[in-house]
């Protein structure tokens, strides 16, 4: 480290000294030359880096990093013994290897062979497949090593691979690439030397975040420019925090400091700017994202975590049996046994005279022979089974592959596969998740009159489940479908307006939507071609809509907007108009209401206000009750269909007004103290006496199947709740909307919009209003509980659901109170958390985890949900439109929320069958394997004589018994996919963990004591006498031989009698396994080797297969063995039978469904712009007390200010927010 | 996008042809009947062949121990002075057809105890070459002078040396002795070049000598002997007398009793046995099938009787949990 310093202070004396006159001849083969003049050189502070920008030379001394990344585990010479010591991280492994060193002491019973072969085995399966994972990384990390990027060389850009990147370099990036290092920001192609860049790879934040260069650099553009740029930077060493960076750039002798404003991280790409030129700072591993890259703690299974159970109590049956054994041991032996041998000078073991000793010393001996008993191909078989699951079955199911996007399921760890059959809770993230996060223009009220004729899906909805038709209308030549808008009303559109009766009032309409907002067009200024940036989808919509409806805003500028308008005079005619904007009085949570004051070209003055219902109508000017009164009635006719309001009001101003108002605003606007309360209450001065307009309504489209997906989950058991950052109306609405909430339910509301706290917020005291909302909550929740446990204990009581805002839920989630909540949460069947901050998200999600011990899935798409998801048990990210972050740091990742049906109820649910099949099977044939061995020690003096041959038991797991097992782990099938979707109920099996209790290990249990007991006597008992005419006698060898014909012939058939669905693959892999036996003993006993064998086994299969003993041995005990198993079965599918079993036979007749089609249909797609309006009149109305409300996006407040080069605070939830405008850009280059 | 799913779509979309067995009650009294119907007969057969061979049982180790000795079995069976002639007399319940077999029957002999089985050297026994090859014979490896033990081991030297002499009328029957062995272990685990070297010379005589001049391969007793028992209560083949034995015959059997199994409280049988296909005489295995298969009838009969008293009705929706217990109190309409 001094080294380095040193070297580089002695560099900048140089230069110092010599300006800049070209060191070439400096390079990596004289460096002591410059070491020598050290001494005189005044030391730089340690930590700080210096970089010489556009020298190569200059920089080669201090041997930075290289540009290369490598994200490998392991390099060829590390893989082995860096990957055997992960592997024998598993206490399986290792437990293997010691009974393996074991099985190597003379007193083994048994060759280390058998446990060394399947141990080597089974490390050989793991590290072949670490190796494969590891080969995908470095062919990964080749690709993005090896990617393009144009850096500077000579007065030119060359095109070298990221790889090749050097620290000082300075490179060009264009627009949409990634930048290849940490890079110094110098120049842009934009004019005032900013650019934009996306972050999404870093935070999962989707909106642009600015970037502006130093003045100083602005010119170095042109690679002739920038070829003259000589500068000098010193900054702080590499760290991994993102948001700080503190340095110096020294240029042509003046120092100017640096700040994370000039900093472009690796990982982000650039946006909006056709390109930029910057010099590389910190270079492959030393970046601050290679520096942030860490392993997520990765998720086990909770099946998985019940198996480490079993496996204990394996080991507790391991230590009784040995308990068992080496107590016998030490009973059994006497010196009268003469024939063993036992003088005098007998090896301890068996020395009679320390019977305690003998009894020890058996025990190690009788752990290496009963060491079958733990399953060591279990994980390795249970790994391969669930990779191949999420690789094949999951990551390629059509079913979750959405077409638009082309976005296949992506499951991302291969570990939980089975804890989606066993979902109880989805918490769900609201915007981007249940809905499309598409806002589309859809009805208008104007003058008291309602236009639009959509028919939305939560009407339609609503509609079937009373069992109405809505008949499909053509779609009418007037209406426009388009991002944001989807409209239609033939009085409206095409400039009809003008022939309604109240065409000023359209007027108005028109003009607020196009004037009062905070959008920003870019691109090409053509109606067809314009892009709207807005903070939130509904402003893009509303502007959008003005469009269409003829008045264009196509331009602004810091003190006008440009309204294109049309038929505003005469039809067809059209008009540029500026109006200038003389204030914008911005939108935020608690004025929930944005006003524009313009001033028309002929002089007029207008305020333009939109908003809440609930704050417009308090400021609205007296009279005029029949427009209000219709209009409030269609508010409510909007939010019952699920739609978005906000009201529209104006207010014309007289000049004098205005002055004197203007003069309070800008007082209030440069205060320093208080700014945005003084600025409220100056908007209140002038935000008054409003007339009332008319209000607009914004479909945010349900994602498809929604609904139905919901009802579906619901009936499998599942609860779903909705947490969300957005305000608590739209929250409620939207759960109307995906019938998570009707009007039967009784709704619990703890919301702190109620008037006693507000009351006490605007005191001021915090501690006060902490103390009093606690208060306010507890005697809520204590109140709730109470009536819920009344309602609870009634039969016909109504369903219970529960609302609470994320200010109430901070207090109840207090330890205090958070028993409450947790037993009232439980009680309701749906919860919905608005206004919760991410952190609550993941405190409600585990609180249901650790509290209520069930199992839970989280559901999002934005970086908000990132902590939820990671809390999870199961975490799911929306993936296809959004940021990265949420797929990041998911689990699974599938396009659409509805895809969770299939991924919950299909895939979920089979995988949970099919592990659990898997893992209490192989607890049976181990246990039975072992047994048959442990009742031959009974009758072999407990002294540990192996009853198989060694090659017998180490193939055991490895071969004779190893393929059926993965092939019913892969297609076991109880019902097929779309009768698990058509009765969901199925799904509550998993819930309820029917298939891994306790309960049905013991019966595998009691039924492997049962056949080892058959297995063991049966064939001893049958093998007392000759067996054929030659009146020849068996020994040891043969009567084990035969019983392990009968093991390994009725474990496989064992296996077929599990399965729901018989493929041929079971057959070949069942009737492979037992031929493999045949084979196997076929070779292996006709052969006589040269080496250390005795040769117990020789020939025996022979001897046996010539007597009439064989075959009926071979018959019979299969078949008792598994008489048991079968009249179980028989008597539990008649008396008790599972669910599935009731529903494979309903359908045992069907055909068998080669395809699921007939269940993809998902309830006719609302097509809302070919409805008609007078359908829904027909329709019993849901009423609904509440309305939507438009201005929930809580981005809102910091995206203007942030346009206009304010930072303004970003709420944790900002992030969330996205540019909606780029998604489909990016959606459709993924194509 | 097309080639996305261009792999084995039947596999990766689960749709791979399948039969779905299930087991219905019809399925269910079906197999058992068939497991009965065939069983039975097996059954019948095996036990009618195991009745037909005859058998006759003889537990002499009590017997041939001389009344004054009758608490000091032991001192007996080890004293080299005592006569352990012992003479017993046998009778014929049926005609046996030759070839008779003739077995000794040991109890409590763990012949599959660990120290013992691992007792032997298969090398040596097969090969001149490995004469001296004793590593795993241990204690009985090699003499007290070092010179190794052929065979070794702990196996050959507890062979098993009563011997018996069968007369009827007073005419003798021979004993064959050939073929006694499997034949596998006779030409390839017992050498033909191999003969007994040092053995039964150290101070405690184990059981047999072996005739030193015959190989090993040719030394059909300890061929015998050295294919260990299973169970500590075996049979093994001591000859074969190749002439029938009339109904009521009495036969004479002179015992040299020297195998001492007093020591472990071991029992030794004589036994002599004809065979039918099946082999011995053994009713386990007839007796077996004649219960599975009169126990799956049985359960079949029960089967249809609870077909008939309680029946259920295949795929039967009421027997859905959530239709049997309805209105959980959290279900969506």
């Amino acid at each position: 480290m001094r080294g380095w310093d040193r070297i580089r202070s002695s560099r900048s004396q140089i230069r110092g000294l010599g300006g800049f006159t070209r060191l070439s001849n400096m390079n990596e083969h004289q460096p002591s030359s410059r070491t020598v003049r050290l001494g005189r050189i005044q030391p730089q502070a340690p930590g700080h880096r210096t970089i010489y920008c556009n020298d190569r030379d200059a920089n080669l001394i201090v041997r930075f990093k290289e540009n290369s990344v490598s994200t490998t585990k392991y390099s060829i010479l590390t893989f082995l013994p860096k990957g055997l010591f992960e592997q024998f991280r598993r206490v399986a492994n290792l437990y293997f290897l010691m009974i393996s060193i074991l099985s190597t002491t003379p007193m083994s019973p048994v060759n280390p062979i058998t446990n060394v072969v399947p141990l080597s085995l089974v490390l050989f399966v793991s590290l072949i497949k670490e190796a494969f994972e590891d080969w995908k990384r470095l062919l990964n990390d080749r690709v993005i090593n090896s990617s393009p990027i144009d850096v500077l060389q000579g007065q030119r850009w060359e095109s070298i691979p990221w790889k090749k990147l050097q620290v000082g370099d300075i490179v060009r990036v264009n627009q949409d690439g990634f930048f290849p290092a940490d890079l110094l920001f110098l120049a842009s192609s934009n004019q005032d030397g900013v650019c934009y860049i996306e972050t999404a790879n870093l935070d999962g934040e989707t909106n642009l975040k600015i970037r502006k260069a130093l003045e100083k650099t602005w010119d170095y553009l042109t690679p002739e420019k920038a070829s003259e740029f000589k500068g000098e930077i010193q900054c702080e060493q590499p760290n991994n925090s993102l948001y700080t960076f503190t340095g110096n750039l020294i240029v042509q002798n003046q120092t100017l400091p640096l700040s994370p404003n000039q900093l472009l991280l690796r990982g982000c790409s650039l946006r909006n700017t056709e390109y930029i030129v910057g010099a590389v700072i910190f270079t492959g591993h030393e970046t601050k994202v290679m520096m942030n890259a860490m392993n997520v703690p990765s998720k086990r299974s909770t099946l998985e975590r019940k198996l480490d159970k079993l496996i204990l109590a394996l080991f507790g049956t391991l230590f009784c049996m040995c308990i068992i054994s080496s107590i016998g041991s030490g009973v059994f032996i006497n010196r009268k046994y003469y024939y063993l041998g036992l003088d005098e000078g007998v090896e301890s073991q068996f020395n009679p005279n320390n019977r305690f000793l003998v009894a020890v010393l058996t025990m190690f001996t009788v752990i290496t022979l009963f060491s079958t008993i733990i399953p060591i191909s279990l994980y390795v078989s249970i790994e391969m089974i669930k990779f191949i699951q999420s690789t094949q079955y999951i990551n390629k199911d059509l079913h979750m592959y959405h077409t638009e996007t082309n976005t296949p399921a992506l499951a991302r760890t291969s570990n939980l596969n089975e804890e989606l059959g066993q979902v109880e809770y989805i918490f769900s993230d609201k915007t981007g998740t249940l809905t499309r996060n598409l806002m589309e223009f859809f009805k208008c009220s104007v003058g008291g009159e309602v236009y639009g004729t959509g028919i939305t899906e939560i009407e339609r909805g609503a509609a079937e489940r009373k069992g109405m038709k809505i008949e499909e209308v053509p779609r009418s030549a007037t209406a426009v479908h388009e991002k944001g808008f989807n409209f239609d009303d033939p009085r409206i559109m095409r400039g009809a307006w003008r022939n309604e009766p109240n065409s000023d009032t359209f007027m108005e309409f028109f003009r607020c939507l196009a004037i009062c907002h905070t959008v920003l067009p870019e691109g090409d200024q053509s109606p067809e071609k314009i892009i709207y940036q807005a903070a939130s989808p509904d402003e893009a919509a509303l502007v959008t809509a003005a469009k269409n409806f003829g008045f264009f805003f196509y331009r602004r500028t810091p003190t006008t907007i440009m309204v294109r308008e049309s038929h505003v005079e005469k039809m067809g005619k059209i008009q540029d108009v500026s109006y200038e904007i003389l204030n914008v009085i911005e939108f935020n949570s608690t004025r929930k209401r944005q006003s524009v004051i313009c001033r028309y070209p002929n002089g007029r003055l207008v305020l333009y206000c939109k908003g809440a219902d609930s704050v417009i109508y308090e400021r609205l000017a007296e009279g005029n009750n029949g427009i209000k009164n219709l209009t409030r009635e269609h508010l409510v006719q909007f939010g019952s269909s699920g739609l978005r309001t906000l009201c529209l009001a104006y207010r014309d101003l007289s000049t004098e007004l205005y002055e004197s108002w203007n003069e309070k605003f800008i007082q209030a606007k440069s205060s320093l103290r208080d700014r945005e309360k003084k600025l409220d209450e100056v908007a209140e001065l002038i935000e008054k006496d409003l007339i009332l307009i008319g209000s607009t309504a914004i479909e945010d489209k349900l994602q498809e199947g929604v609904p139905s997906c919901i009802e579906t989950l619901s009936r499998a058991g599942i609860k779903i709740w909705v947490l969300t950052g957005d305000k608590m109306e739209t929250a409620i609405n939207i759960a109307y909307a995906c019938s998570l909430i009707n009007n039967d339910m009784k709704q619990f509301i703890i919301s702190s919009e109620a008037d006693a706290i507000r009351e006490v917020e605007s005191r001021g005291d915090t501690v006060e209003i902490a103390r009093f909302i606690k208060d306010t909550v507890k005697q809520e929740l204590r109140k709730c509980l109470e009536e819920a446990e009344h309602y609870l204990h009634t039969v016909t009581g109504p369903k219970l659901s529960l609302i609470i805002d994320g200010k109430c839920l901070m207090y109840a989630l207090d330890p205090s109170l958070r028993g409450n909540l947790l037993k009232l949460s439980l009680i309701c069947c749906s919860v919905v958390c608005c206004r919760v901050s991410p952190l609550q998200k993941a405190q409600v999600t585990s609180l249901v985890k650790k509290g209520a011990k069930k199992i839970t899935l989280s559901i999002g798409d934005g970086a908000n949900d990132v902590s939820m998801i990671q809390a999870a048990h199961v975490g799911v990210g929306i993936s296809g439109l959004e940021g990265m972050q949420a797929v990041m740091a998911s689990d699974f990742a599938i396009a659409q929320f509805s895809y969770l049906t299939d991924l919950l109820l299909v895939h979920g649910r089979w995988s949970y069958l099919r592990i659990c099949k898997v893992v209490t099977y192989f607890f049976y044939k181990n246990l039975t394997f072992t047994l048959t061995q442990f009742w031959f020690t009974f009758q072999a003096g407990f002294s540990g004589q192996r009853f198989y041959d060694d090659w017998f038991q180490s193939l055991f797991n490895v071969i004779f018994t190893a393929l059926p097992v993965i092939i019913l782990g892969l297609f076991d099938k109880d019902v097929s996919a779309s009768l698990s979707k058509k009765y969901p109920e199925l799904y509550k099996e998993g819930i309820r963990n029917a298939f891994f209790k306790w309960r049905v290990v013991g019966v595998w249990a009691f039924f492997s004591v049962y056949q080892s007991l058959i297995f063991y006597y049966f064939v001893t008992a049958s093998s007392r006498n000759g067996h054929n005419w030659s009146g020849r006698i068996f020994g040891l060898w043969d009567v084990s031989t035969m019983a392990f014909t009968c093991v390994v012939v009725t474990v496989n058939v064992r296996l077929l009698m599990a399965c729901n669905s018989i493929t041929r693959w079971h057959y070949i892999s069942i009737g492979g396994s037992i031929l493999a036996w045949f084979v196997f003993i076929f070779i292996y006993s006709a052969i006589m080797t040269p080496h250390d064998r005795q040769e117990n086994v020789y020939f025996v299969i022979y001897v046996l297969m010539s007597t009439f003993y064989f075959y009926f041995t071979l018959l019979l005990v299969p078949i008792v063995a598994l008489l048991g198993d079968f009249v179980y079965q028989g008597i539990q599918r008649w008396f008790f039978p599972y669910d599935y079993q009731i529903v494979q036979e309903i359908h045992r007749d069907d055909p068998d469904d080669s395809s699921r089609a007939e269940l993809l249909a998902i309830p006719s797609r609302l097509t809302p712009d070919e409805a008609r309006s007078y359908a829904i009149a027909l329709l019993p109305r849901e009423t609904s007390k509440h309305t939507g409300f438009a201005f929930d996006s809580p981005g809102y407040e910091s995206f203007f200010a942030s346009q206009a080069g304010v930072s303004a605070p970003q709420k944790a939830w900002d992030v969330a927010r996205r540019a909606s405008m780029r998604k489909q850009t990016r959606a459709s280059k993924k194509n | 996008m097309k080639d996305f799913f261009l792999v084995d779509s039947r596999f990766s979309q689960q749709e791979l042809p399948a039969c779905k067995p299930m087991l219905t009650p019809g399925l269910v009294i079906m197999a058992f009947i068939f497991i009965g119907t065939i069983f039975i007969p097996i059954g019948l057969v095996s036990l009618f062949a195991s009745e037909s061979v005859v058998e006759i049982v003889d537990r002499y180790d009590k017997g041939c121990i001389p009344e004054k000795y009758g608490k000091h079995m032991v001192a007996f069976i080890q004293s080299k002075e005592t006569n352990k002639t012992c003479l017993r007399t046998l009778t014929v319940p049926k005609l046996m057809k030759n070839p008779v077999y003739v077995y000794y029957q040991l109890d409590n002999f763990y012949q599959n105890h660990r120290r013992y089985v691992k007792s032997r050297n298969d090398k040596q026994l097969r090969s001149k070459a490995y004469a001296s090859e004793t590593s795993t014979c241990a204690p009985e490896a090699t003499t007290a002078n070092g010179s190794a033990i052929v065979p070794c081991g702990l196996i050959a030297w507890s062979l098993f040396n009563d011997t018996y002499g069968f007369s009827v009328k007073n005419k003798a029957l021979e004993v064959s002795k050939k073929n006694i062995a499997w034949k596998s272990d006779q030409d390839s685990k017992f050498g033909s070049d191999v003969f007994p070297k040092n053995f039964q010379s150290g101070g405690l005589i184990g059981g047999a000598k072996l005739n030193s001049s015959k190989p090993l391969s040719e030394q059909e007793d300890l061929i015998v002997w050295m294919r260990t028992a299973a169970l500590p209560t075996f049979r093994k083949l001591y000859g074969k007398i190749e002439v029938d034995l009339e109904a009521n015959e009495k036969i004479t059997v002179l015992i040299q009793n020297n195998y001492n199994t007093y020591g472990f409280e071991g029992k030794k049988k004589l036994v002599l046995s004809t065979t039918s296909w099946i082999g011995g005489k053994n009713d386990f295995l007839g007796i077996a099938y004649l219960t599975v298969g009169g126990l799956c009838l049985f359960l079949a009969i029960n089967f249809v009787l609870v077909y008939v008293i309680h029946p259920r009705p295949l795929g039967d929706p009421s027997f859905l949990s959530w239709n049997r217990n309805p209105a959980g109190h959290c279900t969506y309409g």
